[in-house]
């Protein structure tokens, strides 16, 4: 069983890039409700089946328009809770970025990183703490997918 | 602030009119290079947005008030009132139409500050009430929460469990005799949390002590984009008093631009005092602690990348090698945009204009400078060091249909520092 970021993130990286983003779209997955936005779904839906690297632009390209849209703008007040739906969409681009596309690399660990934040942000407004308990849901996502 | 009113604004204008703006009036010369100097101007080709003529409220004052031949034009009605109808009329040309990018005031032959005439022009029209409600409702959080996107410590502290959750790395609050106190932006806070998370990592390298104030961790200042100077005041003090209180030597502002400008050039005067601390913007940290070798960076991003100026940073903070050399450190194929350094185009968006939602239409029309700079150049990544430029970048690039990753500096850096392998964990 996975226990800390460091077994974490040495397994995500041995995995091939097919399978790190089948892995990323596990991970998205776990924190979708946080978006009420249908088009990530479809995304995660699409890569979970599995998406060669050769069709990931579209779905990039509509994960970046919806973050860039779900994002705060300068000045307006933030809702912690919208803002998870920010980094739903940020873990959704980071899932889907082409291999050829500067940064597109890493994307379970990238994906993972932007669902805790997610995750993070509903405990924005006070100080509980989510954030632990979606790294052992990672790590329990990372293990079953290991074992299926 | 209290209730705003026409006769308020315009006394609130005749207060602003001192000595520089008396003489940038007599001076101005009509040329209209301030208009070739301006993206509102060169992208709309709409002859108001020229930058001189956005203070013509202004100057009506100033002729009425403090001219005998203006005086005399009003004894015999031939003045032009500054009235309701002129607020309502200029409103947008003040507010949407400039981002307080410094370019005309910089191109100016006879060196009228025209940008800062709009600076303060904007103090006429908020008492008047006649600013973006997104800039005044902006204002008020920050003064009674902290923060203009009402970000509050609990979200602050959050983040930073996160970050030493998921990285090992430290991140103080409120440490007693820090070298450093870092700033940060609402915006980093919300959408960008890698930055924090950056400053993390080079801060545990170069072995410098630091800590971020749970008192005054917002660096951003909309008391200066709304033209309010009493609410900038206080803005500004609650960051000295934390300061001064922790004892530090350094604050640092953070990669956004009216922050910089509002805490480094801005502060001193709304308080009336020197600080008993230095400011300095994060590049100028990065560049000082890289010279000196507390940091050292290992690999090049290999991508074509070229470098956009945040105005507040490079033309009016005067930071312009320091980014380049920290690029050259980090990129073996960085190139220069055309015009770069002081003579930068606007991103479109500062100033408080992306702030409001008013002004997205001319935002954008105005961003096909930015876009025309970057077709020419066909680059792969685009660095900048603001997280407004940052998003307002991004925005007009997916308006455009253009796939460039915006990068920001600072993240840029760290990504490149020689760590072990518990610390390159990057939690972004």
């Amino acid at each position: 069983m996975i226990s800390n970021d460091s077994q974490f993130r040495e397994i995500l990286g041995e995995l091939g890039l097919q399978e790190q983003r089948r892995v990323a779209a596990l991970f998205v997955d776990n924190v979708l409700p946080l978006s009420d936005d249908q088009r990530l779904l479809q995304i995660v839906t699409s890569l979970k089946e599995g998406l060669p690297e050769e069709a990931l632009s579209a779905p990039f390209k509509e994960a970046k328009a919806t973050s860039l849209e779900a994002h705060t703008r300068c000045g307006t007040e933030g809702d912690w809770d919208e803002q998870a739906a920010y980094f739903v969409a940020r873990a959704t681009q980071a899932s889907v970025e082409p291999q050829l596309r500067s940064g597109g690399k890493n994307p379970a660990w990238r994906a993972a990183m932007q669902s805790r934040m997610a995750r993070t942000c509903l405990a924005s407004e006070s100080d509980e703490d989510s954030h632990n308990s979606e790294t052992t849901a990672q790590y329990i996502i990372l293990n079953n997918y290991l074992n299926r | 602030m209290s209730k705003p009113s026409i006769e308020k604004g315009v006394n609130f204008i005749k207060g602003q009119i001192d000595a520089p703006v008396a003489s940038f009036f007599s001076s101005c010369i009509h040329c209209g290079l301030c208009a070739e100097a301006c993206l509102f101007y060169t992208e709309t080709g709409d002859p108001k947005q020229t930058p001189i003529n956005k203070v013509e409220p202004m100057r009506r004052v100033w002729e009425q008030e403090f001219t005998v031949l203006g005086k005399l034009k009003s004894m015999v009605g031939l003045g032009k009132p500054v009235d309701e109808k002129v607020f309502s009329e200029w409103e947008t040309l003040v507010y949407d139409g400039c981002s307080l990018c410094g370019r005309c005031s910089l191109v100016c032959p006879v060196g009228n500050d025209i940008s800062g005439m709009i600076r303060k022009i904007r103090e006429g029209f908020s008492a008047a009430g006649h600013a973006p409600e997104g800039l005044i409702s902006a204002t008020q959080r920050a003064v009674e929460i902290g923060s203009p996107m009402g970000v509050k410590l609990p979200a602050v502290k959050a983040q930073i469990r996160h970050l030493q959750a998921d990285t090992g790395l430290s991140v103080p609050l409120d440490q007693q005799g820090a070298e450093y106190m870092v700033l940060l932006s609402s915006m980093e806070i919300m959408n960008f949390p890698e930055y924090l998370e950056a400053i993390a990592r080079i801060m545990k390298q170069a072995g410098k002590s630091w800590t971020i104030s749970s008192t005054a961790f917002e660096a951003t200042n909309s008391g200066i984009q709304i033209g309010v100077s009493d609410l900038a005041k206080v803005i500004v003090e609650r960051v000295v008093d934390a300061a001064e209180a922790l004892g530090v030597k350094t604050v640092i502002s953070p990669e956004c631009g009216h922050a910089y400008t509002a805490i480094r050039w801005d502060g001193p005067n709304l308080i009336g005092r020197p600080y008993k601390f230095e400011v300095k913007h994060i590049l100028e940290v990065l560049d000082e602690l890289t010279v000196a070798g507390l940091i050292q960076t290992e690999g090049m991003e290999t991508a074509k990348l070229t470098y956009h100026d945040p105005c507040q940073i490079a033309r009016k903070g005067g930071i312009v090698e320091a980014p380049r050399r920290l690029l050259n450190q980090v990129a073996s194929n960085f190139i220069e945009m055309s015009e770069p350094g002081v003579m930068n185009w606007c991103c479109s968006g500062g100033g408080g204009v992306s702030a409001n939602e008013r002004a997205d239409e001319i935002k954008l029309t105005a961003f096909r400078r930015k876009k025309s700079q970057l077709d020419e150049l066909k680059v792969e990544t685009l660095v900048t060091a603001c997280a407004n430029c940052r998003l307002t970048l991004e925005e007009g690039l997916e308006a455009n249909g253009m796939d460039i990753p915006v990068v920001g500096l600072t993240e840029m850096v760290a990504e490149h520092l020689v760590e072990d392998g518990t610390q390159k964990e990057s939690a972004s």
